[in-house]
């Protein structure tokens, strides 16, 4: 895999997807450019291509019953644009290490308050995960069945369970964050080096570039 | 409801971007207290909780399925539409960047959509039928679940409405498409409100608001009418009045045809050609909303001098 710092690889992925989402109706040359770019991405990611195409068979199954009524001329230029922006996407998703998130969102161009529910989101969500774990493990030893109705009860009260259960664990991790010094701010800097910068403006004028010539041609 | 990237027009993406992005500075300003050291958890643990409610999906009739919004939902269990609003934009920020589950270019069209329009119809709905039932906070749930499945509809209709001014799909076609397939994904998202806060209710009372704001009273008609108009409407059976019944049963109704000055009529049958029957939700909320306005014109006019 190509060693790029998280916070590089997202804003790159971004580059792609917002020049190629700007991109103008019918401009297929441009397009082309842009899918050329976004394949290129997927190999220097080493992106599984199984997995890539289990996610983007499943995003393109909706895309198409929304676009197929405009046209075939006009919903294929839909498609490929979409498609385009979500294997970008989902080549930087599925190449993220585990335990990430939080980096890979303090990479984010987002203001502090937002970005500090990223990160607190980020960190309740394994939270969250574990609990639903443990109650779907509970729920399995005590061989829960019954009719549908007592089912549709149970789920919905083990949604609420859920909630009140993550949300003491939550409180708990939140009151040891505070107390080992957490001011909103995970500990970890990753700010671009000047080469990752100039990747970063490299690939943003190349991407302006093409974007606006769609608009000219 | 997450439009794709590449599915709204620059002049659409910028314009809703933004709004929201408006919408999300007041949202920081108001919000002030949620990032304290009591209320950070409760905000945090809400929005990993609405975004793994959003992936688990449930069967709608004819083989599509939905999910969750949950902007009703975590507005009431934050107390504040405006944390609510950050809730979610926070969780369609995830979605789009780390999942695609959204576009980032129309990340400012969803965020307007599900963060403010979704949680503002559901926390004001809310607010007024509870005021309509009475009051009590025994009927949060039911008030909540009702509010959560129009805030669905609307915020498909806001979704709608700016495909169709994107020149993505004709309005004719993405109109009745998106609302009819959310009012059944709206029930959904009713009842897994309503479930959720009635567990809540019994659990953890100390999460829900107690008293309810002080609304002006003008807020609760003005809301029941609208609920007639535009949601009851959707409901309205399309057989005849009984004038019609009789005048079609002695043969005058075609008397109808031969009238000499014809006057042009933009709703004519409270409906508006090619959307069915989400015309006629279109037509009696403007229709309510012109009545409104005359009304409010002539009573400004006509008020006594002592007034």
């Amino acid at each position: 895999m190509l060693k790029l710092s998280l916070p590089l690889r997202l804003q790159l992925s971004l580059v792609i997807v917002v020049g190629a989402a700007l991109l103008k109706y019918h401009a297929w040359y441009c397009l082309g450019v842009y899918a050329a770019i976004a394949l290129l991405w997927a190999w220097l990611l080493h992106v599984s291509i199984r997995h890539l195409g289990g996610l983007l068979g499943t995003e393109l199954i909706f895309l198409s019953l929304l676009a197929l009524p405009l046209g075939w001329e006009r919903a294929s230029f839909l498609l490929l644009r979409s498609l385009v922006c979500l294997v970008t996407m989902n080549s930087f998703l599925l190449t993220l290490p585990p335990h990430s998130f939080g980096i890979a969102l303090k990479g984010l161009p987002v203001p502090a308050p937002l970005k500090e529910n990223l990160l607190l989101a980020g960190q309740y969500m394994e939270i969250l995960l574990s609990e639903v774990t443990r109650m779907q493990r509970s729920a399995q030893l005590r061989g829960l069945h019954g009719t549908a109705g007592w089912l549709r009860y149970a789920s919905a009260a083990m949604i609420g369970a859920l909630y009140l259960r993550s949300l003491d664990r939550a409180e708990r991790v939140y009151g040891a964050m505070v107390a080992r010094g957490y001011n909103g701010q995970l500990p970890i800097d990753s700010p671009l080096r000047p080469k990752e910068r100039f990747a970063v403006l490299l690939a943003c004028a190349i991407a302006a570039t093409v974007t606006l010539t769609s608009y000219k041609i | 409801m997450h439009i794709p990237d590449g599915f709204v027009s620059v002049p659409v993406a910028g314009a809703t971007g933004l709004a929201s992005v408006a919408a999300l500075f007041i949202a920081f300003e108001r919000s002030q207290e949620a990032f304290g050291i009591r209320r950070a958890p409760i905000l945090g643990l809400t929005t990993a909780f609405i975004f793994a409610a959003q992936m688990i999906n449930f069967p709608v009739a004819g083989g599509t399925s939905g999910h969750l919004l949950g902007g009703t939902l975590a507005a009431i269990v934050l107390g504040s539409p405006w944390a609510g609003t950050l809730c979610i934009a926070t969780v369609l920020i995830i979605q789009a960047v780390l999942f695609a589950d959204g576009g980032i270019t129309a990340l400012g069209a969803n965020i307007f959509n599900m963060a403010v329009v979704g949680v503002w119809v559901g926390w004001i709905l809310t607010q007024t039928l509870q005021r309509l039932l009475g009051g009590f906070k025994g009927r949060l749930p039911l008030a909540a679940g009702i509010a959560a499945g129009v805030s669905v509809v609307v915020a498909a209709i806001a979704c709608a409405i700016e495909l169709a001014l994107s020149g993505t799909a004709p309005v004719a076609i993405v109109l009745p498409a998106m609302t009819g397939v959310h009012i059944l994904i709206g029930i959904g998202e009713g009842i897994i409100t309503g479930g959720v806060l009635t567990y809540l209710a019994t659990a953890r009372p100390d999460l829900l608001p107690g008293e309810q704001q002080e609304f002006r009273g003008w807020s609760v008609p003005i809301v029941t009418i609208f609920l007639i108009a535009g949601v009851l409407s959707l409901f309205a059976s399309a057989w005849p009045d009984g004038l019609e019944k009789v005048a079609e049963k002695t043969g005058f109704i075609d008397l109808a045809a031969k009238v000499r000055v014809i006057v042009p009529t933009p709703l004519a049958d409270y409906s508006i050609k090619g959307l069915g029957p989400i015309g006629t939700s279109i037509a009696g909320l403007m229709g309510a909303t012109v009545c409104f306005a005359v009304a409010f014109g002539i009573a400004k006019v006509v008020k006594p001098k002592n007034a």
